[in-house]
């Protein structure tokens, strides 16, 4: 293994480079009926999208990369070319050095993919059972292995999760020993493809502060995908943006956050009526109203005047701030004119 | 290449270990299918005894005791459930998360195959015991020497390894077909079934069928290992038999190679 391994790449060459990267989905279409889904069988019409277009990329190893965009924007599309899961249509990607698709023994044991709440921890079994299933796939050593499990039992606290069986865990334990089997064999790059999805704040926070802390310790590429701007915020100084499937921004995350504009949204609910003179449309764009509580889109440097404004006005029972999603302000930068 | 050899045994070992185990957790379906496997053969072997009463066939009462008795053994060691399990993980996309390990997928197939069906063997036992027992002195004297012993072990192995690629091809083409329960009836149950020796040995087939069994795979699968135990079939029959289970393997593994690289990258993916 040791000796297949240095024939990867080497840390001063790109951990992943993409030229002229195409995926392209072949669809079926039927119209509406009985008559139609005859004619289909007879004579089917297709026709060609592509997922991913014309996408370069480069990443240095080391690097901790957001991968941002709309839904359908190509995303884990993408993720699963550089992991080898599909071939490209047109163009190449190298990962460490190597075509993924090839899937070659010394590629996949340096690579891990970690998709949401998918699994790899055996239904039926405790994650113990996987670990140990794991240790043999990817031929670690026993001290190593004992080594490695007792670091990421001890950064993911799951001590008390590892002898139950993975169909009994919560949601956060199981994403946390999701993580533990992703990472068991140190992976040289890491992809994470919405990898707090589901899990309450203060899980999300965990495996954010866990995933900093393995990267502090282990410096491996890592290239994220969410919907969950805290996470990108958290983890992720360069964001590469793509929209139906091309690349439109690569750089920094301040940057793009100046761009994107991202707004709050503040939602206040008054004891009774609202107090005369307020006008949800002078302060932002309104979301929602539903008797005393109106729902507003607010620019982000107001947000705090317009808080304190409604609390001084008066009857203000409830007075909420939360970040606009990230795919909305990413669909209105997108939408926006050229210039 | 011994240390490859080790490290696959240390895998497989690890593998059949977690098998059993997830098996384990689900008795009560094991249970349902011995059930199932025991009561076919049972039913037949009465049918066909009365038929042996009657009417002279190349079958005696005790070859058809011989042969139905030992049926659910062979079954519980053949059959598999890739044609149903692969299909699954290429619909819902959960076919990633192998591909994504440094072992070929297919190999975790494998293992789960063994492991199943050792442990089905173990609930099954029982009945062809019971069932020998009862009928011991009415059963065929068997050749139990060493020589013929591991002629019928080694084309054992051959139904149990024949049964489980035709198993993956139909599996495999779950790549293009949404759903292969059709075809998995029609080839692997219903034509297995007809022309294995399911209900009937292929040595008492008309000759016409018979011609026609011994070129497909299925005989290979169930009816020819029990032929050699029963120890009657001619040298040349014998080598025949050999050569054509062994050819139908290494054609259809052939076979079953193209589909499955065709088969990714053909695969989206979806859901993964």
């Amino acid at each position: 293994m040791t000796s297949q391994q240095s024939a990867l790449n080497a840390d001063n060459e790109p951990a992943i480079l993409t030229c002229g990267l195409r995926r392209s989905y072949e669809i079926r279409h039927k119209a509406e009926g009985l008559i139609a889904s005859i004619k289909g069988l007879f004579k089917p019409e297709f026709s060609f999208i592509d997922a991913v277009a014309d996408l370069d990329i480069r990443i240095e190893p080391g690097e901790l990369v957001g991968f941002l965009g709309p839904n359908g924007a190509g995303k884990t599309t993408t993720l699963k070319m550089m992991s080898g899961l599909i071939a490209p249509t047109k163009g190449t990607v190298e990962v460490l050095g190597r075509n993924p698709f090839r899937r070659e023994a010394d590629f996949l044991a340096s690579i891990s993919l970690v998709m949401g709440q998918k699994q790899n921890l055996w239904w039926d079994l405790p994650p113990a059972e996987t670990l140990a299933l794991h240790r043999e796939i990817y031929d670690i050593s026993e001290p190593e292995y004992r080594e490695r499990l007792k670091q990421l039992v001890d950064m993911l606290e799951i001590g008390d999760v590892l002898e139950i069986q993975a169909r009994k865990l919560s949601l956060g334990q199981r994403m946390r020993a999701e993580l533990a089997v992703a990472l068991l064999h140190r992976p040289r790059i890491l992809f994470l493809d919405e990898p707090t999805i589901g899990l309450d704040i203060l899980m999300q926070k965990k495996v954010r502060e866990f995933l900093l802390e393995y990267h502090a310790r282990y410096s491996p590429t890592l290239l994220l995908t969410s919907h969950n701007m805290d996470d990108v915020a958290a983890l992720c100084k360069r964001v590469i943006v793509i929209n139906r499937g091309y690349k439109v921004y690569d750089g920094n995350l301040d940057r793009l956050t100046a761009l994107a504009r991202l707004d709050k949204i503040l939602t206040v609910t008054f004891a009774s009526a609202p107090p005369p003179g307020f006008d949800p449309k002078r302060l932002g764009t309104l979301v929602s109203a539903e008797g005393g509580r109106f729902c507003m889109k607010i620019p982000r440097d107001e947000a705090p005047r317009v808080a304190g404004e409604l609390y001084n006005s008066g009857g203000v029972i409830d007075l909420t701030i939360e970040e606009a999603p990230l795919e909305d302000a990413l669909a209105d930068l997108f939408a926006r004119p050229a210039s | 290449m011994n240390a490859r050899v080790a490290k696959m045994v240390r895998i497989g070992m690890a593998l059949l270990s977690a098998h059993w185990q997830s098996v384990l957790a689900y008795r009560g379906t094991m249970l349902v299918q011995t059930v199932q496997k025991i009561m076919m053969p049972t039913v037949l072997l009465a049918a066909w005894l009365s038929v042996a009463r009657k009417s002279g066939t190349s079958y005696e009462e005790a070859d058809y005791l011989l042969y139905f008795i030992c049926i659910p053994i062979v079954t519980s060691l053949t059959s598999c459930s890739i044609m149903y399990t692969l299909p699954a993980q290429i619909r819902d996309g959960s076919l990633s998360r192998d591909l994504l390990k440094p072992l070929h997928p297919l190999w975790t197939h494998v293992f789960e195959h063994l492991a199943s069906n050792a442990i089905m063997l173990l609930y099954l036992m029982p009945a062809p015991l019971l069932l020998g027992l009862w009928f011991h002195d009415r059963l065929p004297a068997v050749d139990m020497s060493p020589r013929h012993l591991t002629l019928f072990l080694g084309v054992f192995l051959l139904a149990i390894i024949l049964r489980f690629v035709m198993g993956t091809l139909i599996a495999l083409a779950g790549f293009w077909i949404e759903h292969v329960e059709t075809l998995n009836l029609v080839f692997n149950a219903g034509l297995w079934a007809m022309l294995g020796g399911m209900i009937v040995p292929v040595e008492t087939f008309p000759p016409t069928i018979r011609v026609i069994a011994n070129a497909l795979p299925y005989r290979y699968t169930l009816s020819f290992p029990l032929e050699v135990l029963r120890g009657h079939l001619p040298i040349t029959d014998l080598a025949a038999g050999i050569a054509t289970g062994i050819s139908w393997t290494v054609v259809l593994i052939f076979l079953g190679r193209v589909l499955w690289l065709r088969g990714l990258l053909n695969w989206s993916a979806y859901g993964g």
